[in-house]
């Protein structure tokens, strides 16, 4: 029979650590409300850019740029890897992880070569430990995503596969599809695809186009890429905070679990002592009779 | 009778107005934008964008990187940046500025840093407009 103080001081300790996870899940769902506010805030540029480069695109005037191309030689693939800075979060970013190995597995044949592109600590820990060498950039995610960030990333990745240093650009996330679910996410980068590009057929542009189309596709192509990489962080900020909050409530949960088992021990060992300090004194009392 | 003015960043919706006239930095040179303007669009350079309001009051604000679609009444302008003038960190910027100045000159030997060198030189072109702007604004 355990002893009532150590029981007791288990209980404690349990108490303090569910404390901790409640406190954690409240605040991961107070930085979810935050992350998903700007995802919709980012949404009316990423719709309006991508409307616009569609036009552009389907108009069928001019539209080449190197960011279209596809590259003949596959000599190298960029993966860009998104995760978090922190763990408790679940199995968020080990399926991240997962989805870049079964990624690089899969495309082993089409290509000589993987280069790494990392935004967060989790991520970098585990590349650096078991694919150093294949490491092009690393950085953190930082307390908040912002564009300007984003935008350097995406920068280099795109000087990178115009320098034809690297031939395609696939990012690896998690999605944020709700607070329960968030799924690792593959979606091809570069070269880079409008969606109406190739087929249907062309429609006459309703604007003039100052100065030119080549000009202004130089602007709207880099910032349509740049606007994807944002996205992806975003999402990725907001899952990182919804897996946190569904991790820190089981948590919670568990360490209810824990508290009511222990204290049902906490109870029967004190009825016991309790039982047997009674016989005690009785037997004591009966042979003094 | 006016237009208007819609400037949407990856943040957010950051102007959102009727407004009488917009003068903006087009990347060939400013243009000026009134109402029933022809529809067109063109790419942008970081710098001022004058606004008139219906009041005839004049407005500043800082734009960097984007470009402007013009359609019959509304002009939306998508750049990576606004900034009204109230809402410029003048101490900030200026800071921003010479950290950038700083870093680029110890920078120009070594033609590796290519990135960096245009992340820097961007920095520096987008601190000296609000700079500008929040010049102006208290002239």
């Amino acid at each position: 029979m355990a002893n009532l103080k150590d029981i007791q001081r288990r209980i404690t300790s349990v108490q303090s650590t569910q404390k901790i996870t409640s406190a954690m899940k409240m605040v991961a769902a107070a930085k979810l409300r935050r992350a998903q506010d700007a995802i919709e805030a980012a949404r009316p540029y990423a719709e309006r850019m991508r409307a616009t480069l569609d036009e552009v695109a389907a108009s069928g005037l001019d539209g080449s740029h190197p960011l279209f191309e596809p590259h003949e030689e596959k000599k190298t693939l960029e993966v860009v890897v998104i995760t978090s800075d922190r763990g408790l979060a679940g199995a968020f970013n080990a399926n991240v992880i997962k989805a870049v190995e079964a990624l690089v597995t899969e495309r082993k044949n089409e290509f000589a070569a993987f280069s790494l592109t990392i935004v967060g600590k989790k991520a970098i820990d585990y590349f650096k430990r078991h694919r150093a060498s294949q490491i092009s950039e690393a950085r953190e995610v930082g307390p908040h995503v912002n564009y300007l960030e984003a935008q350097q990333v995406a920068r280099r990745l795109m000087a990178r596969f115009e320098h034809g240093e690297v031939d395609e650009v696939v990012l690896v996330y998690s999605e944020f599809v709700s607070t329960m679910t968030q799924t690792p996410k593959i979606s091809p980068l570069l070269p880079f695809a409008p969606e109406a590009a190739g087929e249907g057929e062309e429609e006459k542009l309703p604007y003039e186009i100052e100065p030119d189309a080549g000009k202004l596709l130089a602007v709207l192509v880099p910032k349509a890429v740049e606007i994807e990489v944002f996205r992806a962080l975003l999402e990725s900020q907001a899952g990182e905070h919804a897996a946190r909050m569904t991790a820190m409530e089981s948590a919670t949960k568990n360490t209810q679990e824990l508290i009511e088992a222990l204290t049902l021990e906490f109870n029967r060992a004190r009825q016991a002592a309790i039982t047997s300090e009674l016989v005690e004194i009785i037997t004591g009392a009966q042979a003094l009779d | 009778m006016s237009m208007d003015l819609i400037v949407v960043t990856p943040e957010g919706e950051s102007f959102s107005e009727p407004v009488e006239r917009v003068v903006l930095p087009g990347a060939e040179g400013d243009f000026g934008v009134l109402e029933s303007h022809e529809k067109f669009l063109a790419p942008l350079k970081p710098g001022p964008m004058e606004i008139t309001l219906p009041g005839g009051q004049i407005e500043w604000a800082a734009i960097a990187g984007g470009f402007a679609e013009v359609t019959g009444n509304q002009v939306v302008v998508l750049v990576d940046e606004c900034f009204k003038a109230h809402e410029i960190d003048i101490a900030h910027a200026q800071h921003t500025k010479a950290e950038a100045e700083s870093e680029l000159k110890a920078l120009l030997e070594d033609i590796n840093e290519e990135d960096r060198r245009a992340a820097l030189e961007d920095a520096v072109v987008r601190a000296g407009v609000q700079i500008e702007v929040h010049g102006r604004s208290h002239a």
